[in-house]
């Protein structure tokens, strides 16, 4: 049993990565995942959506947000905030044993080579890294000695720009003019001059002087241990030329392309091989370079490709946060709609199973706000022995350890497994990705709280509010300083739409939005919000008072557009006021069903 | 095609050298001297403020230096030649807001005549922006920039320090509101949330554990509620009763009166109680006090009468009231050093110090003006003699020529102008001043020493170049108190609050009356810019060059009609025109061919610029407009779309004419107006470039798969 107090032993089971020891743990994590049955995930951001943003609150994922709302926000967190760690743990079950390879990787965007790779800024919240703090987090190990990483986009497009010296294959040659075929009749003749001079100068007698000269006249240089002599070129036409000239001339002359740093050619390096050996041996160099930069490249990011190569089963909690980060820091910017990310994202990681969507099969588990209390109520409820293997801890390792979390999960999903039954005895392990094929890749949108604490009680956790139609929603406001109670007050005096009850919560400062329990009567209201009538009624005072409404498709439209910078009801009346969408006054067709509770109301009084 | 006007290329390599705080490494300057500087956190930082304190009052000026955590929060951010004065505020402004400062170094120097020569004492104060209140402090995200912390991580900078360890503080405003918000409605919130005098909470009590609970509750309050009437002496508790009592119910004494501690309940079961203590008691009230570390504690207190009652209630909320006013003074924390040297009114001696004094207005007083002007005016209000000595190295010409052709970041300054404290070099040259930084012996743990790019050293050396500076001007320090007022010498009149711009405009800021001037003492790098000539294009196809924008332009309007092209970044540019009425004719006909999908305008000149049918154009102020947003995407055109432009090219109300001519509606109000284009179509057009860019993501994925497929 890994009991609470035995957290911190677990802890240290954890190896940490950093950049110096990164290489060899790359090759022992490829080993473990290659054996392992599943591999969780975590990781340690800078600044999440769910935390309490105080200027911008109605940035939180709250419950009256469809799925497609909730990724929007999470997309905006992902853009904005960096990870710090990533936790893996590839594991396999043997009974009711867990057999775990826990590593915790430290991470920091070093942009080496100034080209805002892979991200130029980022965003970090104060009350993370206070609670960072507060597990004695090694900021400066992190900055010093984090591993670097680039997206699968940012390492194509460097691709593209390609800065190293590379070779390139020469196109069919199309029509030739004759400023071309003066350029190639120039260069075959350096070349051969250089090539006879080559051959000759095998005494070595010139002096350093006629060296010199010669370097600086023709152009020659060493390339490693070879000779080779450098033509310059001002467009990929020459390049085309210079790489035909080589290929008639010889076959052991090997062109290298040498870029500048945006990219454009600027010479071509031609080098001089011996045999048919030497020339694959130098190819074999060349490729070598590369491949040793696009690893400096890709980073931490060799790990993404591990696991997603592996085509495991990954666990993780609160997937839709966690992997909307993976996607933009690894795989590429986010598409705009939930539909497509989730589209790029299997094609990237073909399973992905969210343990919150798990544990909604065990009641009191919906309730869970944190994966300890998830993970301490069903110790409490339930005497499942889970017995983790670790690996012997490691004597040097002298950090303070982290990354417990990702053994958090891999407990809480063998705990699971036994209460759900998912893999009856006997089932090889090839039929484990069949047998929880139901809950994969359903990313579970939640409103989850970073504090976490032990002591929350499941019991105490009131439901999960109730489910409303989108169309019922208004959101409200230009009421000046009112609270909800005196705002809801004013409302109901002013017009007998709102006689019916309706509830009221505030979004920002600035903005509340009302649930009317009659269905129909949220349209009622936008369409008196919207008629230029003056009636003496309180409501059209209101108005004049600068009071406006709009419906639950403005704040889809504001969501989508990403105006997430000011208050809601700046952005509110931003999306409004462009008469290209007359879209205020009308309910969707297509309402969506949320959920309405007062727990996560928020605070004004916190703002 | 002789005479053609000179096409501007922006290096990004070339503009990150001139962003402010990144002062290139010299290899002709050294590292740190051996100088102990005295090491601040909040830890030490009461101590350290006394300390400061009368080292300020008796100092002759005081120098200060930031480090903070970027300078730009995008690439389109960094000055450029092509800022007007409004929007190069508007940058300095976004800086100052977005980034924190983690490091703020001050120096007070004293000229001690009898050794005859100046005592330092270097204060080096790491500050992060924590937040001690719950309603009131810094906001809660700020930004790093990665190059930046990369820069600072070279120099050996204590992240854990400064995060760990940070002094906190609070802006003059945002103590205002705290306390503000102290006197009145926030106390009788507290008042009616934490005693049961009104409506505490209502929660339906639904379970059958909260109702076994209430009951348990009920009866423990009862039990003891009547042990207290038992005993005829109503402090004393039995101590046999108090043994049979669960931990939970500790009997103790809270101003007077008994009453029992609640400890160890979850924050419902408290409500639970508190509900119960309403409902069934009317002599025992729940209140919610503050301790002495800084904890709530909820008690259950037995009053005697309902005077008894009023008067728990004053006492408990006085105690409340200092208590939060204890913590709001405490908060305030490293703003108490910038009131002294606001106060004590010394000359503040900073280089390259605009930046500088935009984080300390912005950190410690208030928000940020809205223009240059007014926050030149904020700032003279604060500190009334300000020296930049980036400015004076580089406009005095006794020390234009000792320098020579040196660079003037501070590190090379100091090593040239002060070798005999930069490497100890030994001279008997009367020409060098001499420095001497002093520690109290005490604390001598507090103290290392310094290294360039830590707050407090650059401080030290600032005020170092600074003296050795007056000196060659001329300046006694010896004869006198007169001269000594350096605030009111006359040879250092003319450097006083003019700050060296950090920008290429070849202007320096006057405080004193807000404005910019041209100064001779700065080249001008590149021609003046018309900006009523210029247009702002952007979401163009990202493989355009300058020279391809430039001829397709010129093939419409002439070869002489563009004078100049700025690249913003890779798919945004300025372009300046020849005359003010090419502007006005560019955007009408970029509208007009948009609208129309003739064959005309396909192969018209300008649909090159067109492909993709993301191009958006409007005039300068529109720039200003974008870099005003408060967002910072990496890409220009991303930042436009974060402001939620969906016009596609913004035509201007003096072009009516035109307008009419091409069959358009006019602009209502005579103000510039948005063209807008049908909002279906736009977002179609979005839904299109987005797809596009969607399949590129998928193109390479594939392609790393196969990348990926060889590497393994």
């Amino acid at each position: 049993m890994a009991a609470s107090g035995g957290r911190q032993r677990l802890a240290d089971a954890v190896k940490q990565v950093t950049n110096s020891n990164f290489a060899d743990a790359l090759k022992q994590l490829r080993a473990h995942v290659d054996q392992a049955d599943f591999v969780a995930v975590s990781c340690r951001k800078t600044g999440d959506c769910a935390s309490a943003s105080s200027r911008h609150p109605w940035r939180r994922v709250l419950p009256i947000d469809t799925p497609e709302i909730a990724y929007l926000k999470a997309k905006f967190a992902a853009e904005s905030y960096e990870i710090l760690q990533f936790a893996v743990c590839p594991f396999s079950l043997k009974g009711s044993k867990v057999i775990a390879f826990p590593f915790n990787f430290n991470l920091f965007p070093r942009d080496r080579l100034n080209l805002g790779m892979p991200s130029y800024s980022f965003s970090c919240q104060t009350s993370f890294l206070t609670s960072m703090v507060h597990e004695g987090f090694d900021f400066n190990a992190c900055i010093y000695d984090g591993i670097s990483y680039s997206s699968r986009v940012q390492e194509s497009m460097d691709k593209e720009r390609n800065c190293s010296p590379h070779i390139q294959t020469p196109h069919s040659s199309s029509t030739t003019s004759v400023v071309d075929s003066i350029f190639k009749s120039r260069t075959k003749s350096r070349i051969e001059l250089w090539l006879s001079a080559s051959k000759n100068s095998n005494s070595k007698t010139d002096g350093d002087l006629l060296m010199s000269l010669r370097k600086f006249i023709l152009g020659t240089e060493l390339y490693g241990t070879r000779p080779s002599m450098r033509i310059d070129v001002c467009s990929d036409r020459q390049v085309q030329l210079v790489l035909q000239t080589v290929s008639r001339i010889s076959d052991h002359i090997v062109p290298l392309l040498i870029p500048d740093k945006s990219g454009q050619p600027r010479a071509v390096h031609v080098v001089l091989t011996s045999s048919e050996e030497d020339k694959s041996i130098l190819m074999s160099e060349i490729q070598n370079l590369e491949d040793e930069h696009n690893l400096k490249v890709r980073g931490f990011r060799e790990v993404i490709d591990v696991i997603s190569s592996s085509n495991k089963p990954i666990i993780g909690y609160n997937c839709l946060h966690d992997f909307t980060f993976i996607h933009s820091k690894f795989v590429g910017p986010l598409p705009l709609t939930f539909s497509e990310f989730m589209c790029s994202l299997r094609l990237v990681f073909t399973n992905i199973l969210d343990i919150n969507h798990l544990s909604k099969e065990i009641g009191a588990l919906r309730k869970a706000k944190s994966l300890s209390s998830a993970l301490s109520y069903l110790k409490r409820q339930f005497s499942v022995p889970i017995d983790i293997e670790l690996p012997a801890e490691d004597e040097d390792c002298t950090t303070k350890a982290h990354g417990h979390n990702v053994l958090q999960i891999t407990h809480l999903f063998a705990i699971l497994r036994t209460l759900l039954k998912l893999f009856p005895n006997g089932i090889a392990k090839e039929q484990y990705i069949e047998t929880i094929e139901d809950y994969l890749n359903i990313l579970y949108p939640s409103h989850t709280r970073i504090q976490e604490s032990d002591e929350e009680d499941l019991s105490f956790i009131m439901e999960n509010g109730r489910a409303i139609s989108t169309n019922d929603l208004i959101f409200l406001w230009g009421y000046g300083h009112l609270t909800a109670k005196e705002l809801k007050h004013s409302l109901q005096e002013a017009h007998d739409v709102f006689k019916e009850d309706f509830e009221l919560q505030f979004m920002d400062k600035s903005c509340a939005v009302i649930l009317f329990y009659r269905a129909g009567s949220a349209q009622v209201l936008l369409e008196l919000m919207a008629s230029r009538m003056f009636y003496s009624d309180g409501l059209s005072k209101m108005k004049s008072e600068g009071l406006k409404a709009a419906g639950y498709q403005c704040y889809k439209k504001v969501c989508r557009l990403g105006l997430w910078d000011t208050n809601l009801s700046d952005s509110l009346e931003n999306v409004m006021s462009d008469p290209a969408n007359g879209i205020s006054t009308f309910s969707e067709k297509d309402a969506s069903e949320v959920r309405w509770t007062s727990e996560y109301a928020i605070d004004l009084s916190d703002l | 095609m002789r005479n053609l006007p000179c096409v501007w290329v922006r290096f990004r390599t070339l503009t990150l050298g001139l962003a402010p705080r990144l002062r290139l490494f010299s290899t002709d300057a050294t590292g740190g001297g051996s100088v102990a500087v005295k090491q601040v956190t909040r830890s030490n930082f009461d101590a350290a403020l006394e300390g400061l304190r009368a080292c300020v009052e008796e100092s002759d000026f005081v120098a200060v230096d930031l480090e903070m955590t970027g300078v730009t929060s995008a690439p389109w951010r960094e000055s450029f030649e092509f800022d007007r004065s409004d929007v190069r505020y508007l940058k300095l402004k976004d800086s100052a807001e977005k980034f924190a400062v983690l490091q703020f170094g001050v120096c007070p120097f004293r000229w001690e005549p009898s050794k005859g020569s100046f005592f330092a004492h270097p204060h080096n104060f790491y500050i992060f922006p924590r937040k001690e209140l719950p309603l009131h402090g810094p906001s809660d995200d700020f930004l790093w920039q990665t190059t930046s912390i990369d820069f600072l991580a070279n120099y050996q900078f204590d992240f854990n320090a400064c995060i760990y360890e940070g002094i906190s503080y609070l802006s003059r405003e945002q103590e205002g509101e705290a306390l503000k918000g102290l006197s009145s409605a926030y106390l009788e919130g507290l008042a009616n949330s934490f005693c049961n005098f009104e409506e505490p909470v209502e929660i339906p009590i639904a379970r059958t554990s909260d109702i076994l609970f209430s009951e348990r509750m009920k009866n423990k309050l009862r039990e003891w509620h009547d042990s207290i009437f038992r005993s005829p002496d109503k402090g004393y508790i039995d101590k046999e009763d108090a043994g049979s009592n669960n931990s939970q119910f500790q009997t103790v004494f809270f101003k007077m009166r008994p009453a029992i501690m609640l400890n160890g309940f979850t924050s419902h079961q408290l409500k639970l109680i508190q509900l119960v203590v309403k409902k069934h008691f009317n002599d025992l009230m729940y209140v919610r006090v503050v301790d002495e570390d800084n904890s709530w504690q909820r008690r259950v207190v037995y009053v005697d009468t309902n005077e008894d009652k009023t008067l728990l209630m004053k006492d408990v909320l006085e105690d409340l009231r200092k208590n939060a006013e204890k913590r709001i003074k405490s908060a305030v924390g490293f703003r108490h050093v910038v009131d002294l040297l606001e106060s004590a009114g010394k000359l503040i001696i900073g280089h390259n110090c605009l930046l500088d004094l935009a984080h300390i207005y912005n950190k410690f007083f208030g928000p940020l003006p809205s223009s240059l002007t007014e926050f030149a005016q904020a700032v003279h209000e604060k500190f009334p003699h300000i020296v930049d000595t980036k400015h004076l190295l580089n406009s005095n010409q006794a020390i234009q020529f000792l320098m020579k052709k040196n660079s003037k970041s501070l590190s090379s300054a100091f090593s040239l102008l002060c070798p005999n404290v930069s490497s100890n070099f030994q001279t008997a040259s009367k020409s060098y001043l001499r420095f001497e930084v002093q520690t109290d012996e005490t604390s001598s743990s507090c103290f290392n020493s310094g290294t360039k790019h830590e707050a407090g050293y650059d401080a030290f050396m600032t005020g170092c170049v600074f003296a050795q500076a007056c000196s060659l001007m001329g300046v006694k320090f010896d004869v006198g108190s007169p001269s000594c007022d350096l605030a009111r010498n006359a040879k250092i009149n003319k450097y006083i609050n003019v700050l060296y711009p950090s920008w290429s405009s070849g202007t320096v800021v006057h405080l004193d009356t807000g404005t910019e001037y041209l100064d001779p003492n700065y080249k001008r790098r590149y021609l003046p810019v018309n900006f009523a000539n210029t247009t702002l294009i952007w979401g163009f196809p990202a493989k355009l060059k300058p020279q391809d924008l430039k001829e397709c332009i010129s093939k419409v309007f002439g070869l002489d009609s563009v004078r100049s092209v700025f690249f913003i970044d890779r798919t945004s540019a300025l372009i300046q025109f020849s005359k003010e009425e090419f502007v006005q004719k560019f955007l009408a006909l970029k509208n007009s061919l948009e609208d129309n999908h003739d064959l005309v305008s396909v192969l018209h000149p300008l649909s090159k610029l067109l492909e993709g049918g993301n191009t958006r154009a409007a005039d300068y102020d529109t720039y200003r407009d974008i870099c005003a947003g408060s967002a910072s995407k990496v890409l220009f055109a991303d930042q436009a779309d974060s402001l939620g432009i969906t016009w596609k090219t913004k035509v201007c109300a003096g072009m009516q004419d035109t307008d009419d001519v091409c069959g358009r509606e006019t602009a209502e109000d005579g103000g510039p107006l948005a063209k807008h284009s049908s909002g279906k179509k736009n977002d179609c057009k979005r839904q299109s470039k987005h797809q596009s860019s969607y399949e590129e993501i998928i193109g390479s994925l594939f392609a790393s798969k196969t990348l990926l497929g060889r590497a393994t």
